[in-house]
Order: C-alpha cells, then structure tokens, then sequence
C-alpha cells in the first residue's frame, strides 16, 4: 500500500507532466495548422499569388519587405547607440531613465505605438505612408534590441577591456574596437529578434501604413501594404478566396519566422568567451 | 578623461531618443484623449453605449465600460489558465526532464513567443475557435449550464472565454519566461536543505513555489498587461459586441479590439478618436503598472 504522502506526489508528478505538455500541444498546433491550410492555399490558387499584384500578396510582401529594412535602419541604430550608453555609463541618471522608458516600451502595447505615430506623422502628413509604419515598427523593435545589445556587452569580460586600456587606447577605442567585437554575435542576434518581431507586427500598422493593396508602393512616402494587416483585413472578409490569401501569407510570415530563429539559434550557440 | 566625456556626450542623444519617445507617447495618448474626458466625463466609464452620430457631441453616446470588462476579464482568465500551466513548466524544465527534453522544450516556448501575433489570431478564428465551440462549450453548456458562467448557449465560438484560451496560449511563453528566472535564483543550499530534511518532489516543489511567490506575482502580472494590450489575436476571436454578461460563452469587446475596429471610421465622427485614445490611455496606464509592480516584485524575489 501506498500511503497518502506517496499518493500525493504521484498525483503531482503526473499533473504537471500533462500540463507541460497541454502548453507545448498549441505551437505544434498552430505550426501544423499553417503549413497545411498555407500550402493547401497555394495548391488551389497556384503560387502565382505570390507575384500577383490584384487578387494576390505582391503589394503586401513588397510593403512588408520594405518596412522591416526601414523600421530595423531606424530601430537598430537608436537601439544600438542608446544600447551602449546604457552599458557604457550605467550610473548616469541618463542611462538609468533609458532603462527605465526602454524596459516601459516593452510592456506598452504595441497598437499604442501606431496611435502615437499616426498624431505625430500621419495627421500633420496628411496621408499615410510605409515610413510612418517603419516609425511605429522601429518603436516596437527599439526596446528588444537595446536589451541584447546592453545584454551582450555586459557579457563581455573586464579582462578584455583592461588589456584594451593597458595598450593605452581610450574609453572610445575599447567600446568600439573590443567590446563590439566581442560581443558582435549576441548583438547580431539581438538585431534579427527585432527583424523579426517588426515583421510580424500588425497593430502598430493598423493606423499608418494605409493598407493601399491594389498598386505597389512607388516610394516610402506612399501608403502601401504588409502581409500581417493583410491577413487581419482577409481574415474577415467572408470569401474562401480570401481566407485562402490570408493563410498563405501566414505560412510566409511563419517560414520567414523560423528562419531566422534557427539563425539567432546558431549565433547564440558559437558564442563562447 | 577628455575622451570619456566625448564618448558620454556623442552617444548620449541616441540615449534621450529613447527617453523622449516614451514622454511623448504618454504627452500625446493624454493630450489626445482630453477633449473627451472633459465632454463626456465619468459617463465614458460607466455606460456602455456607442452610437457615434456625425451631427455632433451631445447626440453620440461613447461609453468604454463594457470593452474595459472584456478586457479585464478575458486578461484573468487567461493568467488564471496560464499560470499552472507556467509553474508545472518550469518545473519540469529545471528539475524533471533531461537535457535534451528540457532544451527542446525551451526551443518550443521560444518559437511560441517569437510567432507573429497575426498567426494566433488567424488559427483562433479559423481552427480553435470551431473546435471549442463543438468540443467544449456545447458539453460544457448541457453538463454544467446551471453556473450562470456556463448558462447561456454558446451560439459560436466567438466569445470571452475563447478570447481569453487564445491570450493563455499567447502570454504563457512571457509567463515561463519570467517565472524561470525567478526560479534559477533559488540558490543551490536552499535547494538542498529542502531535499536533507527529506521532502519528497511534491513538498520540495512546494517549498521552492512558496520561495518564488513575487516572481510569479510578476510573471502574472506581465503576463497579464501583455494580454490586455494584445490587439489583433483578441478582435479576430472575441466578437466585437459590446456586451457585459456573467456567461463566459457570451460575445464581447475589448479595448484594444475596439480601437482596432473603429479607429479607420473615428475621422468622420466628432470625438470619436478622442475617446479611443482615452481607451489607448487606460491601456497605457494598465500596462505601465501591471510592468512597474513587477520590476518591484523581481526586485524583491532576487534571493542571492
């Protein structure tokens, strides 16, 4: 006989096995349920809604292609800089209220940031444009990154610094010619997570970018398209066709997805100090 | 030292950017959301009415009572689901499984976090939501329809509860994030007290649980301020009804889906965009202070 203690940490044993494996069951699911709706898609109206501007996804792979070169350009540059001052000098009261306003970005949602940029570029433009999603985009991006960036060169030894400043190269030299060096792979890393989280962003999009999805964009200023607003709006709509161009822009935006996880996957794994 | 000044005043801007950019988010999101606190008062959070009308302010009713409810309430329910589910996950990660498991396990949650929000939505509007409906909330209704949560018949899958499984699924990578963490600055000796004194793996949980309750507080609590803010997932599964019912299976609206919805037709409405973004500026307000009582909660939950 077992007694009751025993009884017990069974019961709990095998509750938390099943409930570890009910919260794991959904990424296989939603995964499963991309690729076969996504590629079902593709079979029924041929792969040549990829290059179809009306009636396909052209517009919004090219808007969305654009956006994520733009919004990373803005978002990894501020991310980058303010990302070493705060690493730099982490007793400035400077580099205290960045972290404090960077870690608050993380945490705002995201469809905050469209609104603001829709008051402040939007409105006084008159119109909507893919620079005013690339602003809202890097805005979401700006935190994710300055995170890795920080994290990555805190990570870097003193060792290394030190031997840098025994040389007698100034505090400049050190930051830029060892310790980005160093730590240039988590930083890597830190600026495709944000690639990727600007891709797959859609509520900051609601409000800036127009949705034109009939034309390809003629330039940043013009309003244009992105495959997650996209798939919002068809998601909608009541025609299979539709649906069909919503799930196959989802199994694009999955695969580009996890292509660049498996690569972040490989630079984390190289790096070694 | 003339270098270091140098260095601190050229990276410095980049610095303030990031500092004015959140100033301005709150200056603006305020500043917006004035005129409709000052027209329509208290009235915006205590009724539920909405029926924009062109002619004016005094014939339109805006009230964000009932999408504040779902937002509320779908949130809970998706902590209330997700925070077992995190703990046993943990667990199993740092105690129970072997390396490969636990790095598999790892990869699975980091893929979960990293997918586009869009896709979720998508897959609860066209897969889950069907599912529960047939599966779920039809025999829920008929076994259990005498809890007034599970009295009204669930006419689609469209509704609070599936709003809510949906942010579960969303929010649980953050929540494991969060929770594991805490629980890798349990040090070693504590560890090993519980196990000399001859607890077995239930109590040893226990006891390391009872040692990371602020870590969890906060993993619940971000987790929490992620769901209320999700946008997109939420509008595709929830409904869009502004209805406050005690029936989970019951349509509903919340805050950020309704900004979604309305915001391309606020324009032609007079006030309109002002109350949306006083809706935007609950939200903000909702998910500064889920944030900052969490870094309190981590603070305090740091053991080493």
């Amino acid at each position: 006989m077992m007694d009751s203690r025993t009884i017990k940490e069974k019961a709990f044993l095998i509750t938390i096995f099943i409930l570890t494996l009910l919260g794991v069951t959904p990424v296989f699911y939603v995964l499963a349920s991309v690729f076969y709706k996504g590629i079902e898609a593709f079979a029924r109206r041929g792969l040549g809604i990829l290059i179809k501007i009306n009636g396909g996804i052209l517009p919004a792979l090219v808007g969305s292609f654009v956006l994520s070169i733009l919004s990373t350009i803005i978002g990894v540059v501020l991310a980058f800089v303010a990302g070493l001052f705060v690493a730099e000098f982490p007793n400035s009261w400077v580099s205290k209220a960045t972290r404090v306003a960077s870690r608050s970005l993380l945490e705002v949602p995201t469809v905050l940031l469209g609104m603001l940029v829709y008051i402040i570029l939007v409105v006084p433009t008159g119109h909507f444009s893919l620079l005013a999603g690339a602003l809202a985009l890097a805005l979401v991006m700006l935190p994710y990154v300055m995170v890795h960036v920080e994290q990555a060169l805190e990570s870097v030894p003193q060792l290394y610094k030190e031997a840098g400043y025994s040389i007698g190269m100034s505090r400049a030299q050190v930051l830029f010619g060892v310790s980005v060096g160093i730590a240039k792979r988590g930083i890597a890393s830190g600026v495709l997570m944000g690639f990727a989280k600007a891709m797959g962003e859609t509520a900051p999009l609601l409000f800036t970018i127009g949705a034109a999805r009939s034309s390809l964009p003629c330039s940043i200023l013009s309003p244009g398209d992105a495959v997650p607003l996209m798939i919002f709006q068809y998601a909608q709509m009541p025609q299979e066709y539709y649906h069909d161009l919503a799930w196959a822009g989802s199994l694009v935006l999955v695969i580009a997805f996890l292509v660049v996880f498996f690569v972040v996957r490989r630079l984390v794994k190289e790096v070694r100090y | 030292m003339k270098g270091d000044k140098l260095l601190y005043y050229s990276l410095l801007p980049f610095a303030a950017v990031v500092i004015a950019a959140f100033i301005l988010l709150f200056a603006v999101i305020s500043y917006t959301s004035a005129p409709a606190i000052k027209e329509y008062g208290w009235r915006l959070f205590t009724s539920s009415a909405w029926s924009p009308s062109e002619t004016g302010p005094k014939s339109s009713k805006y009230g964000l009572l009932a999408p504040l409810y779902g937002t509320l309430v779908s949130s809970i329910i998706a902590v209330i689901l997700a925070l077992p589910v995190t703990i046993s996950t943990v667990l199993v990660i740092e105690e129970y499984a072997p390396p490969q498991t636990r790095d598999l396990i790892g990869s699975l949650i980091e893929i979960m976090a990293g997918l586009p929000t869009i896709v979720y939505g998508l897959w609860g509007l066209e897969v889950l939501a069907p599912i529960l409906k047939v599966h779920v909330y039809s025999p829920l209704h008929q076994l259990l329809g005498f809890i007034p949560l599970f009295s009204c018949r669930p006419f689609s899958g469209y509704n609070i509860l599936t709003a809510g499984i949906l942010l579960a699924i969303m929010v649980l990578p953050y929540m494991v994030a969060v929770a594991r963490d805490a629980y890798r600055s349990i040090p070693m000796t504590y560890k090993e007290a519980a196990l000399a004194i001859g607890a077995n793996r239930y109590e040893y949980a226990k006891i390391m649980m009872g040692m990371i309750k602020p870590g969890l507080i906060a993993s619940a609590l971000l987790g929490f301020g992620r769901a209320a803010g999700e946008t997109v997932a939420v509008a595709l599964v929830i409904g869009n009804v502004p209805l406050i019912s005690s029936c989970l299976f019951k349509p509903g609206y919340t805050i950020s889906s309704l900004i979604a919805n309305q915001f391309s037709m606020a324009p032609l409405y007079p006030y309109m965009m002002n109350v949306l973004f006083t809706g935007g500026l609950i939200l903000l307000i909702i998910g500064v202070a889920a944030n900052s009582v969490a870094v309190i909660m981590i603070s305090r939950s740091r053991l080493r």
